[in-house]
């Protein structure tokens, strides 16, 4: 019986088999990806997916698909749907039995879509963005003759490069036509709006409309490449990504000087860093070996998530907090992929479990930094006279040590000792509390008769107990015990004298192995002051000190390390006592650990090469890998949204199932394979043949026939035509008025802000208007309070940055005119504008034309010009007889008097009007 | 302007399939197309009434039960008063005579174990209610004598008396309070409102806060921040100082008149633009320059009390020349009146540690009281009059409860009276559209540290809120980093025994 069952089984897959690829001949196959997973994402993966497996069917991996369900046997049948559970459920009228539960059944054509599909085999297929980057054919264009250069043929002159080749070739799919390259003076402004930021000057124009020769566009193109403002402009764009802010968020937001970050990523940008060596740089600089201070600042980005100095709180649930909006930011930033969902569960659409996110986790979960108020560890910059004696203590290692090899290491790590002051242990590990507290949920404290452990401690070599700390009590005394509260005394320290916080050297005697220590506090003067200690540290002693006393070199160390200094937060890993294990958190909740987890990556992507360190740097090679699908896209797709305005994937944040599918995924790979091969990860490389593209140049009005058959320019038959950033709006506008300062890097600045926009409920810190060229910088310097953000940034879009924002959704509000309107910034602008545009002629008709021409670089057309004109004239009859308000409104700190006017006025009000305009707003 | 607006029309239905930011919306995101937009893009089920678009990220409930029709909305509009720091409902609403009874004996170690408090340490003593309290009114409400005049409008008021939190500490509470989330980052509730219905003025901002006691609340602009919802549901900040809306004033020197001659110039170099080049946008940008060019009056017109009789300052007791809570009660009357969406209030001050004669409950809270009492019942009469009651819900709380215990902070005696954050119990009340007038809802032990019967959470309170307004907080969603995102994150019950 059984063995017929099985026979008759086997013949029926056989004749199955042999039916299918029968009919295959007649019917296309049925694509997994387009046209299955579309319609299992809508309709049944909600109950039978990653969060529910209702009667435990799961259609998100194949396994479980064929896998038998609750009844028993599997729902899906490959090669035969009308056994198959699934399609019966679809099918049936009763409504309690039939699928999609609750919900209208599907059409006919879908049932007979997944009916096709199971009858060829059920196979599955991998969503495209996770399958390797290979790279696709370029479409040919025009005829055999023309691509041979021997006949003439409209496409074929259009294109100028590859990427001319892909759109085209859809273009003509839709009947569509490309449009004519733009003026140049629309192309100057344009290409250099996309890669500095900057509008051009009127000579940089009227260079190029006077260049002849065949490659003056791309002559333009290499010179914006190499302008500084380049990295300016780019920056801009990676800050919203890396949540960069000059405060640390949450309720008190407090200041955080993390600038040097900001200005690597000038540097970076300006140095075409290719993006590679770039995101490793960021993700794991300080793994590096022998790292640079660049490479270590560049580790900042991951610094950027926010701190929590409030009172109460728990150092180690924020903590955890930013190692996680540090995974998720990877995904989001690196690999387009929204990792966020299966910190609580499986992935409901994506091919990821649970498990595989504290796994990643893992990864960045051995940080030293611990949401502790200081924001360490950060990189120490000494003053010039702090750096000598740096220099001094080097010097003196190196002849104190006899090998140069043993020298080396030394000076490395007491280098690394007073660079970083790093490693330690915070307080608020200390436990085991009598008569002590956390104050304000922070720092260690305890008053007289006091105690606390510190635990497992290896002392074995390192006989210097380093601590920080501060009281207000006199002549207490902190007794040091190993492996109990009575234990063998290592040290008796007097507490500091009141005032400052101070870091003390105490000499320990020599003690091998890991132990408990135990802090006792006697405090018999004032036994209700606290003693606080901020972290301790176990060190080796330096070469040619004393074991057993402080010594001179000592000394200096100490100096060094209470020394004042600019510091910027950087990431750090732990290592012996101070590495961390990684647990699941049960349904995303950090206080429920689960099992506990080893780093690694997620088994839908290609695994990790067994040479590569299982830490951050393994992973940030791993990410760059030729063999990632994902990293190159998402990269290509970000550079190309901000040129056109929207990428070939729209949903730039999710490449994933749940993404919108991409307009030209050919394009897509071609670009991203071209990126990673031939360019090598230069993105200045990639930009270039962007901008060269006869697509990019294309002028961007439009026909009724392009609106009709393509109303969003999704297959770009025209230019792009978007709104500038809040970035470029703002620095236009003081470009054109030449007020624009040149100067770079540095502290951020704080221009004129209208009163009362920062309320800090405690600390009280305040905006302090900058002075001189400060006034004036770009807005990518501006100062970026999380709570508080410049408010005119805000209004044209920028996010609050207290996590990464992947895409900025273009808003069109009234607000945004009140800006550009009546914003103090934008009138200083006008009536710099309006100076100069009287200084360029007499006549209104002429001043007006000059004023245009210094903002569009091209003429204004007689309608619009006669506009400005009649506003002028009105205005300059108004201030005329009302030279008061000429006062009010030119009557500003550094105006010049003598040059008051009823004509500026009027001027102004021009001008005020042309940085308005819609063109002049816009990236035409 | 009637040519403009059908050139908008038109060349917002061209444009039917954009996903600008709704996948399925059309035209730009000008506030004036908003209502509109959002009538016809059916972005939360609209498409399909049947769909549980949030079904995918939620624990499964019961797989078969009905799903909830969309509801005719009781309350076209809010005002949410928000006592930033939190009052003490011991001494105001939810009267304990069992606690004075222990007024000064050492805390039983069971409250105390296990438990967190930002500021409690070692054993603290029990403190009785400061207030003297009476039933008031045909409901027979329990209010002390610290609110002498809200006395005479509670049956008018439906009081939650056993709400709870899960964070004890200002801003994550707040935070929780205003955006269903503790953590920075989510768009708060009168951003959904407005992301949901639009508004109703095209003249003023569909979401409204106004400050007063001298600071923003702890949790700073994020409470009335749009989150991940695009920027233009962020709630405007009308501020006491300055330009009621930032840079709604001319520049000095421009008069109106110039303005509008701008605005002009602006709009016909704009509509050339169009002609040439027809990118729909340039359409949406002028109306948004006309749209700015009304605000700039309407926002002035609408803050200016001046125009108030003086009757009705009396009874708000408001000096016109000072910014105040009364000041901003006043000003919430006439921005709902004038078709404001959400109106939201803060008042700083109401953090009653016993830390300072202001930051006590027998001083400072009382003050609060007298500061605020007059104001309030004064806009509950005040829009009962107008009719406006009816179709106008007022939310009235702080992020969390007081302790009934006295704060001793460090384990030291304070000077003053006061009481530590409490997140097990608190009083919110509700009035105006669709809740029951004079009702109590929910019941807190005999010391008042624990809800005992119908406790209400935040996440419920605001699906509460949402629902009287006419959604299913379930449905409310937006797709932001890979998933449907609501208010009431994976929770929410409404109140039911509350509505009318």
């Amino acid at each position: 019986m059984k063995t017929s069952w099985v026979l008759f089984g086997a013949l029926g897959i056989g004749t199955t088999v042999m039916l299918s690829s029968f009919l295959g001949f007649f019917e296309k196959r049925v694509d997994y990806n387009t046209q299955v997973k579309p319609l299992l994402n809508k309709n049944c993966i909600v109950c039978h997916g990653g969060v529910k497996k209702a009667s435990d069917f799961s259609l998100l991996f194949k396994h479980e698909a064929l896998a038998p369900a609750k009844s028993g046997k599997p729902a899906i049948i490959p090669g035969d749907a009308d056994a198959s559970e699934m399609i019966r459920r679809l099918t049936l009228s009763d409504p309690d039995e039939r699928m999609p539960l609750d919900h209208p059944a599907l059409k006919p054509d879908e049932i007979d879509l997944l009916r096709k599909w199971i009858d060829q085999g059920a196979e599955w297929g991998d969503h495209w963005a996770y399958q390797p980057v290979q790279k696709p054919e370029v479409p040919k264009i025009g005829t055999l003759w023309s691509r041979l250069g021997i006949a003439e043929n409209d496409e074929t002159n259009w294109a100028t490069n590859e990427i001319d080749h892909f759109i085209l070739d859809k273009l003509k799919q839709d009947g569509l036509k490309p449009s004519p390259e733009a003026d140049r003076a629309t192309l100057i402004r344009r290409v250099s709006l996309d890669l500095t930021g900057l509008p051009p000057t009127e000579k940089e124009a009227a260079d190029f409309l006077a260049d002849k020769s065949a490659n003056a566009y791309e002559k333009v193109v290499d010179r914006l490449l190499r302008s500084p403002a380049y990295g300016e402009r780019w920056t801009g764009m990676w800050l919203d990504l890396a949540r960069y802010a000059d405060t640390k968020g949450y309720e008190r937001d407090p200041g955080r000087k993390i600038w040097r970050y900001r200005d690597w990523l000038i540097k970076a940008f300006n140095e075409d860093k290719p993006f590679d060596q770039f995101t490793i740089e960021q993700l794991a600089g300080d793994l590096l070996p022998n790292p640079t201070d660049d490479q270590l600042v560049a580790t900042g980005f991951h610094r950027n998530t926010m701190t929590n100095d409030e009172g109460g709180t728990q150092d180690e649930e924020f903590r955890t907090a930013a190692v996680i909006d540090r995974v998720n930011t990877t995904w989001d930033v690196f690999q387009g992929t929204t990792f966020a969902c299966i910190q609580c569960h499986s992935h409901p659409y994506d091919p990821f479990t649970h498990d595989e996110y504290y796994k990643y986790l893992a990864f960045f979960n051995n940080t030293r930094d611990e949401d502790v108020t200081s924001d360490t560890p950060t990189l120490r910059f000494y003053k010039p006279a702090d750096s000598l004696k740096v220099l001094d203590l080097q010097q003196y290692i190196a002849s104190a040590v006899p090998t140069p090899k043993q020298a080396q290491a030394t000076i490395a790590q007491v280098t690394h000792l007073l660079r970083t002051v790093e490693p330690k242990i915070n307080s608020h590990d200390f436990d085991q509390y009598v008569n002590a507290s956390l104050l304000d949920a922070k720092y260690f404290g305890f008053q007289d008769k006091g105690s606390c452990r510190i635990k497992n401690v290896t002392l074995t070599g390192r006989p210097r107990l380093l601590i920080k700390w501060g009281t207000k009590a006199t002549n207490a005394t902190v007794t040091l015990r190993q492996d109990k509260p009575d234990g063998p005394i290592l040290a008796q320290i007097p507490t500091p004298k009141p005032g400052k916080d101070t870091v003390q050297m105490i000499a320990l005697p020599a003690v091998q192995g890991r132990h408990n220590l135990y802090l006792s506090l006697n405090s018999p003067e004032k036994p209700k002051d606290w003693v606080q200690i901020k972290w301790v540290a176990f060190t080796p002693v330096l070469p040619g000190q004393p074991q057993n006393a402080i010594g001179e070199k000592d000394k200096l160390l100490l100096e060094l390390l209470n020394a004042d200094a600019e510091q910027t937060p950087i990431m750090l890993d732990g290592s012996g006592d101070l590495v961390r294990e990684t647990h699941i958190f049960e349904r995303g909740n950090w206080m429920v650990k689960g099992k506990r987890v080893s780093p690694d990556v997620p088994k839908s992507f290609p695994a990790m090469e067994p040479k590569l360190p299982k830490n951050r740097l393994g992973l940030a090679r791993w990410i760059v890998s030729r063999e990632h699908p994902l990293t190159a896209r998402v990269a290509v797709n970000r550079f190309w949204e901000q040129l056109f305005g929207t990428g070939i994937v729209e949903t730039v944040e999710d490449m994933g199932t749940q993404g919108i599918q991409p307009t030209h995924r050919e394009l897509l790979d071609y670009l991203a394979a071209e990126f990673m091969e031939t360019d090598q990860w230069s993105v200045k490389k990639l930009l270039k043949r962007m901008v060269l593209s006869a697509t990019y140049r294309q002028q961007s009005s439009a026909t009724p026939e392009m609106l009709a058959k393509d109303p969003f320019n999704k297959l770009l038959a025209r230019g792009p035509r978007v709104r500038l950033s809040a970035e470029a709006v703002h620095d236009q506008a003081l470009a054109v008025s030449k007020l624009l300062s040149q100067k770079m890097y540095g502290p951020s600045v704080m221009p004129i802000q209208p009163d009362g926009i920062w309320q800090s409920p405690y600390d009280g810190e305040s905006w302090k208007q900058s002075t001189g060229e400060d006034l004036h910088r770009r807005a990518l310097y501006t100062y970026w309070k999380r709570t508080a953000p410049y408010p005119s940034m805000v209004t044209f879009d920028s996010p609050s940055r207290e996590f990464c924002q992947l895409r900025r959704l273009r808003t069109n509000t009234p607000l945004q005119a009140l800006v550009t309107l009546n914003d103090p910034v934008y009138v200083e602008a006008a009536e710099h504008l309006a100076s100069y545009m009287r200084s360029q002629g007499q006549t209104p008709e002429q001043q007006i034309q000059a004023g245009f021409r210094q903002v569009m670089l091209r003429d204004l057309p007689p309608k619009k010009l006669a506009v400005l004109v009649r506003l002028y004239r009105a205005t300059e009859q108004y201030y005329r007889q009302k030279p008061g308000e000429v006062d009010k409104l030119l009557d500003r700190p550094g105006a010049d008097c003598s040059a008051v006017s009823p004509q500026l006025a009027a001027l102004t009000v021009t001008a005020n009007t042309m940085l308005n305009l819609d063109e002049v707003i816009t990236k035409e | 302007m009637n040519k403009l607006i059908q050139e908008l029309q038109q060349a917002a239905a061209e444009r039917e399939t954009r996903r600008h930011f709704l996948h399925t919306c059309s035209t730009g995101l000008g506030a004036m197309a908003l209502s509109s937009v959002l009538g016809s893009c059916g972005f939360f089920g609209k498409e399909n009434p049947q769909s549980n678009a949030v079904g995918s990220a939620l624990p499964s409930g019961e797989p078969t039960a009905p799903h909830p029709s969309q509801y005719i909305p009781k309350a076209k509009r809010i005002i949410y008063i928000h006592m930033a720091g939190s009052p003490s409902q011991l001494e105001l609403f939810d009267y304990k005579p069992e606690l004075a009874k222990y007024n000064g004996k050492d805390c039983p170690q069971a409250l105390l174990e296990g438990k967190k408090f930002a500021f409690i340490r070692g054993t603290p003593k029990m403190l009785g209610p400061q207030g003297k309290f009476a039933q008031r009114g045909q409901s027979g409400a329990w209010v002390s004598d610290y609110m002498p005049h809200l006395q005479g409008v509670v049956d008018d008021i439906s009081f939650l008396k056993a709400m709870h939190t899960d964070q004890f500490n200002h801003a994550p509470a707040q935070l929780l309070m205003h955006t269903g989330s503790a953590r920075l980052g989510r768009p708060s509730m009168g951003s959904w409102v407005t992301y949901g219905l639009g508004t109703e003025n095209d003249n003023l901002p569909g979401y409204i806060v106004l400050a007063s006691g001298g600071k923003q609340p702890d949790a700073g602009k994020s409470v009335w921040g749009s989150g991940f919802l695009p920027t233009v549901y962020q709630g405007v900040q009308c501020r006491t100082d300055g330009d009621p809306v930032l840079f709604a004033s001319d520049p000095s020197g421009i008069s109106r008149d110039i303005r509008k001659q701008t605005i002009d110039a602006i709009s016909q170099i704009n509509q050339q633009q169009y002609d040439e080049v027809k990118d729909p946008e340039i359409l949406t940008r002028i109306a948004q320059y006309e749209l700015a060019f009304r605000m700039q009056m309407s926002v002035p017109d609408a803050m200016d009390i001046k125009s108030e009789p003086q009757y009705m300052l009396d009874s708000y007791g408001v000096d016109p020349n000072k910014g105040s809570f009364a000041r901003n009660c006043l000003l919430a009357r006439r921005l709902v009146e004038r078709g404001v969406r959400f109106v939201q209030l803060f008042d700083w001050g109401w953090d009653t540690h016993g830390t300072s004669a202001d930051g006590s409950i027998d001083i400072g809270l009382k003050a609060k009281c007298q500061e605020s009492d007059q104001a309030v019942a004064a806009l509950l009469n005040d829009l009962k009059q107008r009719g406006l009651l009816e179709d106008t819900l007022v939310v009235w709380g702080g992020e969390f409860g007081r302790t009934p215990m006295q704060e001793n902070r460090d384990g030291q005696t304070l000077p003053f009276m006061g009481r530590d954050h409490h997140l097990e119990a608190f009083t919110v009340w509700m009035a105006g559209g669709g809740v029951k007038k004079g009702f109590s809802f929910g019941e807190t032990d005999d010391i008042g540290y624990y809800g005992v019967k119908d406790k209400v959470h935040i996440h419920d309170l605001q699906a509460t809120i949402l629902h009287l307004l006419g959604f299913d907080h379930t449905k409310l969603t937006y797709q932001f980093q890979g998933r449907p995102f609501r208010l009431t994150d994976v929770a929410g019950k409404i109140v039911k025994p509350i509505l009318a």
